[in-house]
């Protein structure tokens, strides 16, 4: 049975799911319960500056659902040390560009404490952050950080494309025991799909092909799926086929499926809302270089953000996010 | 029970100290904690102290010597006497340090290196067009790419294989193009220098309905293989065309392919039911030279248009020019049908019209088969075509007035009723 | 006082351990034998045996870059430390950390950390899973006053303020943040002052008395495992060698380090209050010493022995599992 959730109620459900199945899972973050102990007088429907996490204060208690201070590093610096010890907390830390203030309890401790410890302790952390550009929100509220985390050995990054997908994926990183980064695009929050019920995950390090096609492939992954699924529409009026595929999971990626798919079309777009440096766009189109050679009918595009920070104006913002129009200028000139 | 004195390693940028001074002899009773050694090291010396009491028994580096941080300097025996093997200790003990461990084995790659700019082909080619022609074996610097800057791309490789799968072998590895239609008797095509079969475009509708066409693509031409040899000499054009087909066949050849039905009809005449010679010339005149050197030089610098702009003087009467929709609609098509004739081949037909030319003006009377030579009236290139007819024996002649070289193209209706009324 | 002979002889084994372990690296880094940064705890003895003589294997203990202290008072196997230290498969941490992360999660040591600051965090986080679980656990953090300064710090103290958690925040205020002098870059007299921002209570011990820094502790253990929260304890003490192997201390007065060197060495300290108290002997104590000795020279052997890790372990237990 399926119903039609929004990104945000998917990941709801999920996290809901989680902590009923066990006692573990903790969430914790700045105001994931909204209002401090005041919460208990029916504050509940708060949850969160995105209402992402409103109602689980009430089902779970306060004990297990924890407002924190805007303390980040303290935050997830705290979470790291609980999953160390025994619990599977969920961490939220509420906008990628706080990496900045929380980067070394994730970089220098949760990513390394396995390794340095020689196999001999885990650390089943999920961190929820938003991430991406799209709500004006400017420069310090709208990066796409995660080509940093999945740069980070130790560390997971993940990165839904749709509400069911959310849900899926979520519950898997929350079940996995390493620390997760789990991205959730603000470009896909509003999106509304058919979630199906119950208790399911889907797999880490596991690409979808989202749709087939023979002649160009569009790689995305968050909110440039949709993307490339309206690029696809129009590139099929002029009898070109596109095939979509869905990364998912950043690190563990999926090398095969990229792989598969370049050597059944030969031609590959990168579509990636991340600036151009280091980022997950060039980091495929070094694989396919590297392993995929002589599939490489074409150039491989990389659609990207300028590289600049992210403006404020809407039309400004416009300009920055990539389109589906880049797309198709995209794969008129990689011939 | 020995103790070491080693050179210490003080800070983590030290890679190696001096022994500045010892401060006792050898023999001498020294306590744990006494400074047994001074040394020097990045301008700063330091006190060594003796870490167990005993006697100096040996010295291993002297003063004013400089050595690796971990070099045993020294030993302090617990007594003055016991056993002490000064060279055994050194191998327990001496641990310098070198220079970041182990040795460095530099690789080289299995296969060549590649090649540098200037050697490179100019034509890019997709590395999955490489790949597939490698394993079809095709060079695929031979195979016109279609993608954008003349890339040659999978497809094109492809298309190349399985056009190629129908081409007809004629000598040792080499196989031509012949497009092949109708039925009947067979009648042979033979385009002239740097075009293709569709030269006779206006000719194979109306011979189809009553023929079975084998229109020759030549050595280096649209499909057919062009091997690298210096020249194709016009003999070997026509043993290939020979090659073609079974029995005999009307043969029809334009310019230098003119040259190469003569040949046949020369070397092979049992094969020959009937010779039609458009626009032909036993010998080249200077005029017909000096253009087959602009085109080959226009061929290799210039775009397939701008080849098609410049020989389209050369090939079409006034007349025909001076209709303007005509004259582009012609461009076009002619461009087409230069670009399925890449230089090298180009370059390699006027070669052999070179070493041909001459070779059979006193042979032509010793032509045993029905001969048709159509002239065209304007012709700049072969305007002697008409002479030919004289000198055959029995040829029939048709000139076609006011026409150019191209007369198959510019003056269709008069070419075919002539062909067809020398067929039957 | 309130001990028992066998009590007072284990003490003083796991602070002579120490003392004997930290010296013997200082021979071992000088000689070239093992390679990396060393932060030598010698001096501070008292500190970590004072605290975790009063811990079980269930309470979890945060440390620093001079971390062998903190891992020795735990209970953690000097042999397998040692072992670490020489980069073998034996080692706590099987050769993949290294004198700043040794760690033993069953012993409840969770590590030696590189970052200062770092292991503060860590510490809140075991004291919230006791929460959470509702375990009659503490966690306690070890950090020097060059922590203090630290975001994390202050961040962590906020947090456990705020949720009551069972944590103890020890201070080794030893003078000197690497080569800088405390007084230099903390601009409040005692770091014990800084509790009053969180609302938290702190004290302050005399961190070269065994006996002084025991009392304090057990309060400030007992209150939080009683669910009455986090206390900050401020122990002075000072660190007999450099920042870390190689450092000659020049930031340092000569005079003065040799006082607290001569006349402020907590063995000294502790032989002298407790033969006075007239509990153990001298006699007792230098046995002790000889069987540490012994049991370094056989930890030192082994290590030298042990196997070395295959070079494909560097790709080893990045994940529990990475498809």
């Amino acid at each position: 049975m399926a119903r039609e959730l929004s990104t945000g109620a998917a990941i709801n459900e999920a996290i809901a799911i989680a902590m009923r199945s066990d006692p573990d899972v903790i969430l914790m973050g700045e105001d994931v319960a909204g209002g401090g102990d005041r919460s208990k007088e029916g504050t509940e429907e708060m949850g969160g500056v995105l209402g992402t996490t409103r109602g689980l204060v009430g089902e779970f208690g306060m004990n297990r659902v924890r407002d924190t201070p805007i303390a980040e590093m303290g935050l997830i610096g705290t979470a790291v040390g609980a999953a160390a010890t025994g619990l599977r907390p969920i961490a939220e830390l509420m906008f990628m560009d706080f990496l900045g203030t929380s980067l070394d309890p994730l970089l220098n401790q949760a990513a390394k404490l396995r390794y340095m410890f020689g196999g001999k302790v885990k650390v089943p952390l999920t961190v929820r952050t938003v991430c991406g550009a799209g709500m004006q929100a400017a420069a310090q509220h709208s990066q796409s950080l995660y080509w940093m985390t999945t740069g980070i050995p130790g560390l997971k990054t993940v990165i839904p494309s749709s509400p069911a997908d959310a849900k899926g994926l979520l519950l898997a990183s929350i079940r996995d025991d390493d620390p997760v980064i789990f991205c959730e695009a603000k470009g896909i929050l509003n999106q509304t799909g058919e979630v199906p019920e119950g208790d399911y995950e889907i797999p880490l390090g596991q690409a979808n092909v989202v749709r087939e096609g023979s002649d160009v492939s569009l790689v995305g992954f968050g909110a440039t799926v949709g993307i490339a699924m309206k690029a696809a529409k129009a590139l099929d009026g002029a009898g070109t086929s596109a095939e979509v595929l869905d990364l998912r999971s950043l690190s563990p990626l999926d090398e095969e499926a990229i792989l598969a798919t370049l050597e059944k079309t030969g031609r590959m777009v990168i579509i990636d809302e991340s600036t151009p440096r280091c980022s997950i766009a060039r980091d495929v189109a070094a694989l396919c270089v590297d392993r995929g050679f002589d599939f490489l009918n074409a150039p491989v595009k990389c659609v990207t953000a300028p590289h600049t920070p992210v403006p404020f104006s809407s039309v400004l913002e416009r300009a920055f996010l990539p389109s589906a129009q880049n797309v198709l200028d995209a794969v008129g000139e990689m011939g | 029970m020995a103790t070491p004195i080693s050179m210490p390693k003080l800070g983590m940028t030290m890679e190696e100290g001096t022994v500045v001074r010892w401060e006792f002899d050898v023999g001498a009773h020294v306590e744990k904690g006494d400074v047994v050694l001074v040394i020097e090291s990045e301008k700063n010396e330091a006190d060594i102290e003796a870490a167990a009491s005993g006697t100096f028994r040996h010295v291993y580096i002297e003063e004013g010597d400089t050595v690796p941080c971990g070099t045993l300097l020294g030993a302090i025996t617990e007594s003055p006497d016991e056993a002490f093997d000064a060279s055994a200790f050194q191998a327990a003990e001496d641990h310098p340090e070198t220079q970041a461990g182990g040795s460095l084995e530099v690789r080289t790659p299995t296969r060549q290196t590649p090649p540098s700019p200037a050697e490179r082909q100019t034509k890019p080619i997709a590395p999955a067009a490489r790949a597939a022609a490698k394993k079809l074996g095709l060079d695929p610097t031979q195979i016109r790419g279609t993608g954008p800057g003349g890339r040659v791309t999978k497809q094109d490789v492809e298309a190349h294989a399985s056009a190629r799968e129908a081409l007809t072998p004629v000598a040792n590895g080499v196989a031509l193009e012949v497009v092949a239609g109708g039925s009947g008797e067979t009648v042979l095509l033979l385009p002239g220098l740097g075009t293709d079969v569709s030269a006779f475009a206006r000719q194979t509708p109306v011979l189809l309905e009553r023929f079975r066409l084998l229109g020759v693509n030549p050595r280096g031409v649209g499909h057919s293989d062009g091997p690298e040899e210096a020249a194709y000499p016009v003999e070997q054009t026509a043993s290939d065309a020979a090659a073609t087909y079974e029995g005999a066949a009307h043969v029809i050849g334009a310019s230098l392919g003119a040259a190469a039905a003569l040949e046949l009809a020369l070397r092979f005449p049992d094969r020959v039911k009937s010779l039609t010679l458009i626009t032909p010339f036993v010998e080249s005149n200077p005029r017909l030279l000096a253009v087959a050197e602009a085109w080959q030089r226009l061929a290799a610098e210039a775009t397939g248009e701008t080849l098609a702009a410049a020989l389209l003087p050369w090939f079409f009467s006034p007349g025909f020019l001076a209709d303007t929709s005509v004259r582009a609609r012609t461009l076009r098509g002619l461009a087409q049908t230069l670009a399925r004739v890449p230089a090298p081949t180009l370059s390699r037909m006027v070669a052999g019209l070179a070493a041909w030319s001459g070779t059979r003006t006193q042979d032509l009377s010793r032509v045993a088969v029905p001969t048709l030579v159509i002239s065209a009236g304007d012709d700049l290139l072969t305007p002697g075509a008409g002479t030919l007819a004289t000198e055959i024996p029995g040829a029939s002649h048709v000139e076609v007035a006011g026409a150019g070289h191209a007369v198959a193209l510019e003056a269709p209706e008069a070419v075919n009723g002539a062909i067809l009324k020398h067929l039957s | 006082m309130d001990f028992t002979r066998d009590a007072l002889l284990d003490v003083y084994r796991r602070m002579r351990t120490i003392r004997s372990f930290e010296e013997k690296l200082h021979e071992l880094v000088g000689a070239g034998k093992i390679g990396g940064f060393m932060h030598l705890y010698a001096g501070q003895e008292a500190v970590a045996v004072g605290v975790c003589s009063q811990l079980t294997d269930d309470d979890q203990v945060g440390s620093t870059h001079r971390g062998h202290g903190h891992c020795i008072a735990k209970g953690v196997d000097v042999a397998a430390m040692m072992a670490e230290l020489f980069g073998r498969t034996t080692g706590t941490n099987r050769g993949k950390g290294g004198s700043m992360h040794i760690a033993d999660v069953e012993k409840g040591m969770l590590g030696a950390n590189g970052i200062v600051g770092g292991g503060i965090p860590l510490v809140t986080g075991a004291a919230l899973t006791a929460q959470v679980k509702g375990q009659p656990h503490v966690a306690v953090g070890f950090f020097g006053d060059g922590a203090t300064n630290q975001g994390q710090f202050h961040e962590s103290l906020t947090m456990a303020s705020n949720w009551k958690l069972p944590a103890v925040y020890v201070c080794e205020n030893n003078g000197f943040g690497e080569f800088t002098p405390t007084e230099f870059v903390v601009p409040v007299k005692d770091i014990a002052d800084r509790a009053a921002s969180y609302g938290m209570r702190a004290v302050i011990a005399d961190g070269m008395d065994f006996f002084d820094v025991y009392e304090k502790a057990g309060e400030a253990i007992a209150l939080a495992r009683a669910g009455e929260g986090p206390t900050l304890l401020e122990c002075k003490t000072y660190r007999f060698y450099g920042h870390y192997v190689g450092d000659a201390t020049p930031y340092r007065n000569k005079e003065e380090a040799e006082d607290w060197i001569q006349n402020r060495d907590p063995l000294d300290l502790f032989e002298s209050r407790a033969t006075e108290a007239g509990i153990v002997d001298s006699d007792a104590l230098r046995t002790v010493d000889g069987e540490v000795a012994e049991r370094l020279r056989v930890a030192v052997e082994s290590a030298e022995s042990d196997p070395l890790p295959e070079p494909g372990e560097v790709l080893t237990d990045v994940y529990v599992r990475y498809e």
